[in-house]
Order: C-alpha cells, then sequence, then structure tokens
C-alpha cells in the first residue's frame, strides 16, 4: 500500500479475487452489448421511413457533418440561445460527463490494454495526479450543473419545460406526460449519485491510504474529513460497497444510455450534424420515385429517415414551444408536442424483432414495418386543427437546438391532408382561385399592371425590352388597395433614383411560396414553372421584390427547378440608392419607430441589417421590440392562415405584436417592409384598439415622405 | 351501379369586358373558364353514392358538349374520381341551345343506361335551368328538379330525395332508378382536386366523340334547336341617374348635398 502510495498511484482492483474481476469484465462486456444494440435499434427504426434517401446525405459527407456538428456542440450556442442559465447548466453536465467518461477509459486502456500487453503502466506519478485533479475539478463542474438544472426544473420551472399539450385537453389520457418527467428526474439524479459517489470512494481511499497528496484531489479530501474517523473496517467494507455501486451504476448507465433521456447524447448529435441549412426555407420536393403515391405524410412509412431521426433527437427543451407564435396565441399546436407525439406513435409502432431482426434491419434493404402504415394524423394523432394551425414561420425550426425539422414535417402533414380534401372550404376557395387566375385575388390576369396606370410615367414590360432590375411585384402588392399606394411609391423612388426597371405584367403569377407551405404541391410546381418560363425569357441583371414571401421562393426553391437568378428584397436596393446618394433622404425624418421583421425575410433569409440601416439613414430612433430579428413574432398570414378564418374571440398573433409594440415608451410608428404585414397589421392596429397610439407605415412610405417636402405631400 | 354526370364549361366575365364587333358574343379574350359551380356538386353527389355504396363495380362517368376548353373541367371531375370521361364536340354545335345540347346528351347517355343521371340545376353563363330537365324529357326518365337532399339506396335502386318549397317546406320524393335529379347548390361539399391529381388524371380515360360517332345527324340536332342567340349587348342606362366620381371626400360632399337637397325638397 505505501509503495503504491510513494508511486502516486493506486491499484484499480483494490483486494479483488479473480472471479469478482472476471465478473466485473463480463458485466462491463454485457453493458457495452445492450448499449450496441440500442444504438442500432433505433437505426432500423428509421430505415422504415420510405418518403426519403437513406442515408439521408452521402456517406462521404458525414465526417465534415459530424466534424461541424461536434464544433457545433463544443460551443453549446445552439443550446445556450435565449436560455443562458441553461446554457452554462449544460455545459457543466456535458464537459463533466465527456470528461468523467473519458477518464474511465483512459484508466481502462491503461488497465486492460496497455499494461497487460505491454507491461506499460502510465497510471502513476504526476500523470496520475493532472488526471485526478482534471477529474476532481470537471466532477465538480458536472455536479454544479446537474444542480442547477434541477433547480431549474423543481424552483424556476421557465414555461417550456411544462408539459401540458395544447393540443389536448386537460381530461384526455394522452394529456398526461408525467412519465417524461420521471424520466427526466432519473436522468439527472443517476448522474448526481455517480458523480457523488466517485468523490465518497476517492474520500474513502485517501481516508485508508493517506496518501499524503489529496490537495490535488479535493473532492475526495473534504468527503475524507468528514469519515475519517471510521474505523478500518469500516471503511473497507465501504471501499468495497461504493466500488461495486458506483461501477455498475456507471456501467448500467451507459447500458442504458440509447434506451433513456441520455439517448439524446447520441440522437441529437446526429440530428444537428445532419441538420439542413435550408429547413423550412426550402421544402423539399416529392421524390420522382414517389410520384403516383399519396403526397406528404399520412402514416410512418411516409416520412423520409431524416424526419424519423428527427423525432428521436427532441429533447424536450421546450425552446420551440415558447417561440411558436400558435401556441402563444392558444391554438391547439406545438411544434414540440407534434414531434412528441409522432414519437410515441413510431416507437409504439416499431418492432425490432430482436437481435436478429435489427441486424437483418440494418443490412437488408428498407423493410416495411408493420405498424408503420398506420394513420398518423386524427383524434388520437396529430389533429388536423393542429396542423393547420401552423403558419409556417420556422421559428421552431431556428429555435431548435438539435436542428429537428419540425415546420417541414407539419407542411408534409399538409400536402397529405390536401390530398385527401381535409382542408378549411375557405382555403380551399383560394386554391381554386389561384389555379384559375394565377393570383389569390381572383382578379383577371390582365389586371395585374393596372396599379401602374395612375403613375406619371410608364413602367416598362421586362418581358418586352431588356431591363436592370426586374421586378417580381407579387399578388398582394399588385392587388390589395392598401399595398398598391407602397408600390406605386417604391416605383416613384425607383423612377427618382433612375433605376431601370420593368415589371412582368400579366405575365407573373402567384409565386407559390405560400401555396406550397399550404401544401399544394402541385400547383407550387406549376406556378414556379409558370414564372421560370416567364423570367427565363426576359433579359435583366437581377430580381427585386418588395415581397419576403416571393423572394424566399424565388430565391431558395426556384433553384430546385432549374433557376439561377439573384434576387434581392427592395430593402437592400432602397439602401443602396440611399447610401450612394441617389435619392437624397438622409437624416430628413425624425420619428420614434419599432420595426417588425417579417418571417421570410429575417429569419428565412437573414436579412435583419439593411431596413435598420435604412431607418438610421433617415434620421428615426429605432426601438427594438422584445422580440426581434430572429426571434421576430409572426404577423399571422404565414403558411396560408391568412386565408383561413379565425375563430373569434381568440387573440390573433397580430394583435398580439401591436400590444408589444404600444408597450415601447414614445413609439409613434410600426414599421413594416412586407405587402402582408400592412395588411395583417394595419387591421391588428384597429381591432386591438390601438388606432390612437401607434401607426402603421411601410418603409418605402417612410422613404418616400423624406424624399417629398412636406409641403407636397399628398394626404393617403 | 353507374351514374353519369353531364357537366359543362363555363365562361365567368372580367368585370370589364368588351363585346364581338357583330355583337353575337364577349370578346373571348375577356373570358374566363372554369367548371359550372352546380356541377361541381351533382359531381360530389355521384362520387359519394359511389363511395357509400358496397362492392364494387360501380362507376361515375362525367360528360361534357363542348370544345378543347372544356376538357380542363373533366379532368377535375375525373382528379376528384370520376373514373372515365367523355367530350362531345362538333363545329355545327358552336353556339347549340338548351334543347339541341340535350339532344346530343341524350344520345350519349341512352349508350350509358346509366341508374342515375346527376345534372346540376343550371350553369352560371346561360342560366336556363333547363338542360338537365330537357334530357330527362328526350330520356323519358322521371326526374326531380333542385335537389336539396339526396339519399340513394342501391340494393333498392330508389333514390330518396328533398327539395325546398316556399316557406322552408322540405318536399321528400322517392323516385325509382333510373332516373335523372338536377342538384342544387349547398347540397354537399365538393371536394377539392389537387394539381397532381388533375396531371394524374390525364392517365384516366377520356373519349372524344363527334355526332356522328353517336349516330346523329347535324339536322336532327339544328331541328332540335328551338333559338340561336342573335345578340348580347349591354343593358340601357336608365333615367335620372346620377354617377357619382371623383374622390371619396368629393363623393361623400355630393351625396350630403343629394341627401340634403331631397330633405328640404
Ligand atoms: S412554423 Fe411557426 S407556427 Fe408552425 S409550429 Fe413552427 S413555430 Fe409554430
Ligand atoms: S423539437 Fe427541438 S426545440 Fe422543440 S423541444 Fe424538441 S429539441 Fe427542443
Amino acid at each position: 500500500m505505501f509503495l503504491l502510495a510513494a508511486t502516486k498511484s493506486r491499484p484499480v482492483f483494490w483486494h479483488f479475487t479473480t472471479p469478482l474481476k472476471v465478473l466485473w469484465y463480463v458485466l462491463a462486456v454485457l453493458s457495452v452489448l445492450v448499449f450496441l444494440y440500442g444504438v442500432a435499434r433505433p437505426i432500423v427504426k428509421w430505415r422504415r421511413g420510405h418518403g426519403g434517401p437513406w442515408p439521408p446525405y452521402p456517406w462521404r459527407e458525414l465526417p465534415r457533418r459530424l466534424a461541424t456538428g461536434l464544433r457545433l456542440l463544443l460551443s453549446h450556442a445552439t443550446i445556450a440561445r435565449r436560455d443562458h442559465l441553461a446554457g452554462w447548466a449544460h455545459r457543466g453536465i456535458f464537459y463533466g460527463f465527456i470528461v468523467l467518461f473519458a477518464g474511465t477509459v483512459v484508466l481502462g486502456f491503461n488497465t486492460d490494454f496497455t499494461d497487460p500487453v505491454f507491461g506499460w503502466n502510465y497510471f502513476h506519478g504526476n500523470f496520475y495526479l493532472a488526471y485526478k485533479e482534471t477529474l476532481n475539478v470537471l466532477g465538480t463542474v458536472l455536479i454544479a450543473g446537474v444542480l442547477a438544472m434541477m433547480v431549474r426544473r423543481a424552483l424556476i420551472r421557465p414555461r417550456k419545460l411544462d408539459y401540458a399539450r395544447p393540443d389536448r385537453n386537460s381530461d384526455d389520457s394522452q394529456f398526461d406526460r408525467r412519465v417524461y418527467e420521471v424520466g427526466d428526474w432519473a436522468f439527472v439524479v443517476i448522474l448526481l449519485v455517480i458523480a457523488l459517489t466517485g468523490f465518497v470512494l476517492e474520500g474513502v481511499r485517501i481516508a485508508m491510504d493517506a496518501p499524503g497528496y489529496a490537495g490535488t484531489q479535493f473532492g475526495g479530501w473534504v468527503v475524507a474529513q468528514i469519515i475519517g474517523g471510521l474505523s478500518h473496517s469500516t471503511l473497507a467494507g465501504l471501499r468495497h460497497g461504493l466500488w461495486w455501486f458506483h461501477g455498475l451504476l456507471a456501467i448500467a448507465f451507459v447500458a442504458s444510455i440509447p434506451y433513456t433521456k441520455a439517448a439524446h447524447m447520441l440522437t441529437s448529435y446526429l440530428s444537428l450534424s445532419l441538420r439542413d441549412r435550408l429547413a423550412g426555407k426550402r421544402l423539399r420536393a416529392i421524390p420522382p420515385e414517389r410520384a403516383d403515391l399519396p403526397a406528404g405524410y399520412g402514416a410512418l412509412s411516409d416520412f423520409s429517415p431524416l424526419h424519423l431521426m428527427n423525432l428521436d433527437a427532441c429533447t424536450k427543451c421546450g425552446k420551440c414551444h415558447e417561440a411558436c407564435p400558435a401556441n402563444a396565441t392558444g391554438r391547439p399546436l406545438s411544434p414540440r408536442d407534434v414531434i412528441l407525439e409522432l414519437r410515441e406513435q413510431a416507437n409504439h409502432a416499431f418492432t425490432a424483432g430482436g437481435i436478429g431482426g435489427v441486424l437483418g434491419g440494418l443490412i437488408n434493404e428498407q423493410a416495411n414495418g408493420d405498424g408503420f402504415t398506420a394513420g398518423v394524423i386524427g383524434e388520437d394523432g396529430v389533429r388536423t386543427e393542429t396542423v393547420w394551425s401552423c403558419m409556417q414561420c420556422n421559428a421552431c425550426v431556428e429555435a431548435c437546438p438539435v436542428g429537428i425539422e419540425q415546420a417541414p414535417i407539419i407542411n408534409q402533414l399538409r400536402r397529405r391532408l390536401v390530398e385527401e380534401g381535409e382542408l378549411d372550404a375557405n382555403l380551399q376557395s383560394v386554391l381554386q382561385v389561384i389555379h384559375k387566375s394565377g393570383n389569390s385575388f381572383g382578379e383577371n390576369r390582365r389586371k395585374r399592371g393596372r396599379w401602374t396606370q395612375e403613375l406619371e410615367f410608364q413602367v416598362k414590360d421586362a418581358r418586352k425590352e431588356p431591363v436592370d432590375v426586374l421586378w417580381f411585384v407579387g399578388d398582394y402588392a399588385s392587388f390589395d388597395p392598401r399595398s398598391q399606394k407602397v408600390t406605386r411609391a417604391l416605383a416613384r423612388l425607383f423612377q427618382e433614383a433612375s433605376v431601370d426597371f420593368g415589371i412582368l405584367y400579366d405575365g407573373e403569377r402567384n409565386s407559390g411560396n405560400d401555396v406550397r407551405r399550404i401544401g399544394e404541391e402541385g400547383l407550387f410546381e406549376s406556378l414556379a414553372e409558370q414564372n421560370i418560363a416567364t423570367i427565363e425569357k426576359c433579359e435583366f441583371n437581377r430580381i427585386v421584390t418588395s415581397d419576403p414571401h416571393s423572394l424566399n421562393t424565388l430565391r431558395n426553391e426556384y433553384p430546385d427547378l432549374g433557376a439561377s437568378w439573384t434576387v434581392a428584397h427592395h430593402t437592400t436596393l432602397l439602401r443602396e440608392l440611399i447610401e450612394s446618394g441617389r435619392l437624397d433622404v438622409k437624416g430628413r425624418l425624425s420619428y420614434r419607430v419599432t420595426y417588425h421583421d417579417p418571417c421570410h425575410l429575417g429569419r428565412f433569409n437573414g436579412e435583419y441589417d439593411h431596413p435598420r440601416r435604412i431607418l438610421e439613414l433617415l434620421g428615426c430612433t429605432l426601438v427594438e421590440m422584445p422580440r426581434n430579428r430572429d426571434n421576430s413574432f409572426c404577423c399571422g398570414a404565414g403558411g396560408g392562415r391568412i386565408w383561413i378564418p379565425d375563430t373569434p374571440g381568440q387573440e390573433r398573433p397580430s394583435e398580439n405584436r401591436i400590444r408589444e409594440a404600444v408597450s415601447l415608451p414614445g413609439v409613434e410608428l410600426f414599421v413594416v417592409s412586407c405587402p402582408k404585414d400592412v395588411t395583417m397589421y394595419e387591421d391588428a392596429i384597429k381591432t386591438s384598439g390601438n388606432a390612437e397610439r401607434i401607426q402603421l407605415r411601410e418603409l418605402t412610405e417612410l422613404i418616400e415622405e423624406a424624399l417629398v417636402p412636406a409641403t407636397q405631400l399628398v394626404p393617403a | 351501379m353507374k351514374i353519369v354526370v353531364p357537366v359543362k364549361q363555363v365562361a365567368a366575365l372580367d368585370e370589364e369586358f368588351e363585346l364581338l364587333d357583330d355583337g353575337s358574343g364577349v370578346d373571348p379574350d375577356f373570358l374566363e373558364w372554369d367548371l359550372n359551380e352546380w356541377d361541381t356538386f351533382s359531381m360530389e353527389a355521384a362520387l359519394q353514392i359511389r363511395e357509400n355504396a358496397d362492392g364494387d363495380g360501380h362507376e361515375v362517368v362525367v360528360v361534357t358538349v363542348g370544345d378543347e376548353e372544356a376538357e380542363e373541367g373533366l379532368l377535375s371531375c375525373l382528379a376528384k374520381g370520376a373514373d372515365r370521361a367523355l367530350r362531345i364536340w362538333d363545329e355545327s354545335l358552336q353556339g347549340a341551345d338548351v334543347l339541341a345540347v340535350a339532344k346530343v346528351l341524350a344520345a350519349a347517355v341512352e349508350r350509358e343506361s346509366p341508374d342515375l343521371v346527376l345534372c346540376g340545376v343550371q350553369s352560371s353563363d346561360a342560366v336556363y335551368g333547363a338542360t338537365g330537365v330537357a334530357l330527362a324529357g328526350y330520356l323519358d326518365l322521371p326526374h326531380v328538379a333542385v335537389v336539396k337532399g339526396l339519399d340513394y339506396d342501391a340494393a333498392q335502386a330508389t333514390a330518396t330525395v328533398e327539395r325546398e318549397l316556399e316557406g322552408g317546406l322540405v318536399e321528400v320524393l322517392r323516385v325509382e332508378a333510373p332516373a335523372l335529379l338536377t342538384i342544387q347548390t349547398g347540397i354537399n361539399e365538393p371536394r377539392y382536386a389537387t394539381l397532381r391529381a388533375i396531371k394524374q388524371a390525364r392517365e384516366k380515360p377520356l373519349q372524344v366523340s363527334d355526332l356522328a360517332d353517336l349516330g346523329l345527324e347535324e339536322d336532327a340536332v339544328g331541328q332540335a334547336a328551338g333559338s340561336r342567340a342573335v345578340a348580347l349587348k349591354p343593358p340601357e342606362p336608365g333615367e335620372g341617374a346620377e354617377m357619382l366620381n371623383g374622390s371619396p371626400a368629393a363623393v361623400a360632399a355630393r351625396i350630403v348635398e343629394i341627401v340634403q337637397e331631397r330633405m328640404s325638397g
């Protein structure tokens, strides 16, 4: 003993008989096998999805993706976002766990490999001391992290951790989520117990061996001070008992990882690595091999393996639950609960067929799962009203720390509902109208360019002559009377700044962005093809649009259909024109304003700064709303919701937003940069009774105001 | 069981339109074509009867008299679930009236010998409301017009139908198949045909026939015609109306003036 202490080390198996050692190794190997089986099983499950490729990306991309995922994971950027406490606590647990786990592996490598095989034992001396010191620090960090999470769950209780389902009544059997709570608590408690018993074991060892270098093992040292008075035989009994307790718990934990909440260590990392940068911004086309099958997701077998994997990756962190505007305004939808509902269904339906079944499932062609053909939408599944409550605003995708595609999955459910005719009657007629007339207003297509008639100049027809800027106007900006004012203002600004621009007149069709988000994929394709055919024949340098919805689909979705253009929002061009002095408007205004980021411009396309810079150049003072930039709150128009009548009496997202704006001191103007926002907020300002307190302006109108001397302004 | 659904592709007018130079119709440039609204309800009724009937072998056949423009309407019916479609066209049918069309339809429907013929009450562009009834006449079938409720018992081959009468009274009738019903809007909720389904519907059988294929003579159809449109014109503006133009403010001011004039006068 003395000798060992003097060489600054310790025996791994202290006073162990050979049978005990053998037992230990048998159990350890068993635990690894159980772990491996648990890892393979879900892979077989994901392969039961036929709605997309397996692997989701070519294998050769995997190393790069795993590396990117690892970088994100190490930084904790996605986890800490909008929740610093959870970020730090998770960092503690993550790094603590990783290092303690690695420590065990290093020790095992020494004991089971280098020492017996090469007779090389590195587990002593300064290496041992540094090892102990590191593990002590990280063990403490782990415990701190776990305690912080416990405090958060038990005392702080943030809303996002409330598992109450907005899509179920409290008397519904599926409302009960206590199983999840038990799982959450078991997870943190077991981590805590493993870490604590490690320290106690260390303390017993120090108390017995008094190695004289206990300072590096402060955790154990503290314990040793407490239990130092115990007799040697008690300590020895404790040492044996604890060793087995700690060891068994640890290997049992390893074995259980794939089967419990701990599985997120694997699935969430995988999901994060396979994250699609364009998720929700570019929805996926129907794979050619599924062209003759019903569109979208009706059963689990219709899912893509990627999306089935997504379901397993959810950590129930609630970030999406908190960000969702539908949930915030009392709709029966939470993206978290859609994911969990589908996950429960998948786990319920999946039978692996034992070890043989799993091995076969890994090797063979993608198999059909028995339970995987049952419908996922219905009273006991994802309810239709849940699916239709979504605004496809992508706030959930943006918020999810592990790269889950809630909005695209909901979109796939919609595709099936549309095909089965399970859609709101109003929405149905809007789709028919768009199909017939190419616009959502049901206007004759020749009227599309009619807004230009009130201008003092002629707007070029981009189909007939080359232009620098091809202006894709969009439905709302073309037909809605309120938005037409903005559209004309923009035309005048372009004219004033001598921009060489033209429009497509009756050649333009609805861009299809919202049609696609409703789930009418065929109509989207047809609209996109018509627009592409028209635009392809024009000569221009770039496309500009004031409609973020059109911007998104032209920029992110049309390329899949063969288009490759530069597409800019009007705020980009206007900023250029102001900064280059072609529009002389700098410093002319002095309003106190707030600015609403349209989902499709901000979150979808990362453009936050041009509108803000313009406001600054105009001389306005911008007061930010609490929910701004990527955390902007959907106006409620997205995903076709603008055409679905609201349930009377419910707060509309747009009203919720206006209330947020009027709570800011001294703000006079609510500035937007999307034609749908003009409609939605003009309305919400009135219906929420705030007409006296705040007014709406499209950014273009402010620029026009700054340009025209006040005396010449015509009242709107 | 077989149900035949005659449909029509109708023209919808833009708010502003021009007439043809000879005044015989509207310049087609200003028309948009669509399936007659009433026919979407009769189509839906047929599909529902087929879906609710036991066993297989039931068929819904959609028929139209019209040029190629009408094919789109047939495709949407096929997309919704009709089993096959038949389009009848002949240049001599240009401008044919109700009776002529009914005669042509009769020849086609007769060959199908259906259990039920479901028509729309009327077409939104011509607004005669007579094609269905005339067709029943030619086919010598019992008919019920303006049906608001329909329950078909395939085993008994009888339809129980409801009609709405004056004062909200509901008349319930029983009619034995084969029979012809003209279906009123609102009887059901017509389903949506996705664009994918419409594309896929091109794979379904769509037969195009002319008069000769149906064993009809041009003359026979011509003789059936009772009338032919000679002119189309906007109504003469009435006396005493004053059109108010100008900005909303100016219009409002003028209205106030008029009201004050009348009240003092
Ligand atoms: S897309 Fe928006 S509305 Fe739909 S679930 Fe996600 S956050 Fe909620
Ligand atoms: S889906 Fe993502 S954001 Fe939502 S609860 Fe699960 S892990 Fe959190």
